[in-house]
């Protein structure tokens, strides 16, 4: 509906420059064809076609010497075209090379007509943008999930069943009383004693890639046993006046141990930096390190998935390696999920 | 008795290595992948192999896969697979290949080191061992629930200690019974359910879970 009168205003104002500059430029041409041709004053009121087909003009055109050419418009008024040559070309001119401009102006008005009315509306983008992070992060979690129980499975379970095997012998032992027995009994206790040590710190290595419980206390304190657990030295800032909401604090925390981790197994750096700063509505954690740069995302590699997981919350993960280094990795997210 | 094992997890390894060499068996080798394990069986030649169902790479049933290969290409070696979970299907499969050698226990039951080891020995013999846990899977699994319904809550649990693989005697000991009250119980249990009478251990199981629908 709104295209049609837009097009016709396009149209005229396109045809009305172009059509109105070229008569003004060539003025000159016309007003000597129109002496020679009407050399006696004449006025003209009708235009006629070959075939007698006339059409009364809305005033008239007359020429007289000396020299003169009259139009007259009814309603409008009279104007000596002849006294206006040396105002008619330059203006002639003008208009021609405006017409290009004034063209696309008048275009202007339709052609964002028409991306509003085709494109795609930010609405249904967003809706996209949100399906494919859910989608992830669903994947995400299952993954973690399976991860876990293979965890378990290989780590922890297996190391119970081992105890029990040693113990099961050990009793068996214990229930004869040669002394050969006794000390192989012994022996298998002290093993298994060692297995269980081993096992509750495997388990509580386990525990805390699912949730470490100093989280509890805040990130500066959890970030700050990161710091000290690194194989680099760590530098750390903190300013976090208020806390996150828990799952935003959960996610800078795996976020920021992962960057520690990469800067200490790839960067080559001596040194790293650890940001963590809190301003309303945003937390940005930002790693950097003096190592020799070159980090990028790759399909299914860690930046990746951490750009992903970041991704889920409607955060962002920007990344400045170039080769030679240094690193910094800057991710921010929203003070809520 | 000379013993492969195939278990991807070291300290389990040698846990069961150590059961063994306590028993008096000699372990020919240890492996951690079922490749590894089918060579060891081919080059070693052992009376019996312990094999974990889940290895690498896929972590599924490769263990069980070799272990139908093997019966298939070594019907003198006895299987006896563990598990940390009860798979019933898998179970089925195993038992479905060929009569006979072959056993499947709970990674828990390995703990109890009497049990393990005299599962393995009846395994080596050509006998069947299954874990309780198994057998009720199995059991469940039935069509026959009718059936069982015939039976009494003694023939139950001697049909489920035959189901297991156990010879009279251990039945008798299990229930504290006479061997002539397992004997009745059992030619009870043979009638209720149609089947002919059985002498030897794994024959019995077999008829059983044959009859059960497996």
């Amino acid at each position: 509906m709104l295209k049609l009168p837009l097009a016709v205003a396009g149209l005229a104002v396109a045809a009305g420059c172009w059509l109105v500059g070229l008569f003004f430029l060539t003025f000159p041409a016309w007003w000597a064809l129109l002496t020679h041709v009407l050399p006696t004053p004449t006025a003209v009121s009708k235009l006629c076609r070959p075939g007698g087909l006339c059409t009364t003009l809305p005033g008239s055109i007359h020429t007289a010497p000396n020299p003169h050419v009259l139009v007259t418009i009814d309603g409008i008024g009279t104007v000596n075209l002849a006294q206006h040559q040396l105002v008619l070309l330059p203006l002639g001119a003008a208009l021609l090379l405006a017409a290009p401009w004034l063209t696309r102006a008048v275009t202007g008005a339709d052609r964002s007509l028409i991306r509003r009315l085709l494109g795609p509306a930010s609405l249904a983008d967003r809706v996209r943008a949100l399906q494919e992070t859910r989608a992830r992060a669903v994947d995400d979690s299952a993954a973690r999930l399976r991860g876990i129980e293979r965890d378990l499975h290989d780590g922890t379970q297996a190391q119970l069943v081992a105890l029990a095997m040693k113990l099961g012998l050990a009793k068996e032992k214990l229930s004869t009383t040669a002394p050969a027995d006794m000390a192989r009994a012994t022996q298998l206790v002290d093993d298994a004693h060692r297995g269980a040590i081993e096992a509750i710190a495997d388990l509580r290595v386990l525990a805390r890639g699912i949730h470490p419980p100093v989280l509890d206390n805040g990130l500066a304190d959890a970030l700050a046993t990161l710091a000290a657990r690194s194989a680099l030295p760590v530098e750390l800032v903190t300013d976090i006046p208020e806390r996150p909401s828990a799952a935003i604090e959960t996610i800078a925390y795996f976020s920021a141990a992962e960057l520690l981790t990469n800067a200490a197994k790839h960067s080559g750096a001596r040194h790293v930096t650890l940001e963590a700063v809190h301003v309303p509505g945003l937390l940005r954690i930002r790693v950097s390190d003096d190592g020799n740069g070159g980090a990028r995302p790759v399909p299914r590699g860690g930046l990746r998935g951490l750009a992903d997981r970041v991704r889920t919350v409607d955060g962002r993960l920007d990344i400045s390696s170039p080769p030679g280094g240094p690193t910094v990795v800057t991710v921010e997210l929203p003070s809520h999920a | 008795m000379r013993i492969v094992i195939a278990e991807d997890a070291a300290v389990i390894r040698a846990g069961l290595a150590e059961i063994l060499a306590d028993r008096g068996h000699e372990v020919v080798a240890a492996v951690g992948d079922a490749g590894a394990l089918q060579a060891a069986v081919a080059d070693c030649k052992p009376d019996a192999a312990v094999v974990d169902v889940r290895m690498p790479p896929g972590y599924t049933d490769e263990g069980l896969r070799a272990a139908i290969a093997i019966r298939r290409d070594h019907p003198a070696v006895g299987i006896l697979m563990f598990s940390q979970y009860v798979e019933t299907r898998y179970a089925a499969d195993l038992l479905a290949a060929r009569p006979g050698g072959i056993g499947y226990l709970l990674k828990d039951r390995v703990a109890n080191v009497a049990e393990f080891t005299d599962a393995i020995a009846r395994v080596a013999a050509g006998g069947t061992a299954l874990d309780p846990e198994v057998v009720v899977g199995l059991l469940n699994a039935s069509r026959h629930a009718s059936a069982l319904g015939a039976l009494t809550a003694r023939e139950h649990d001697v049909l489920a200690l035959m189901a297991e693989g156990r010879s009279n005697t251990a039945i008798a000991d299990r229930l504290a019974v006479s061997g002539r009250a397992v004997e009745k119980h059992i030619s009870n249990i043979f009638s209720k359910l149609g089947l002919p009478p059985s002498n030897s251990d794994h024959r019995r199981v077999l008829a059983v879970l044959a009859y059960l629908g497996t």
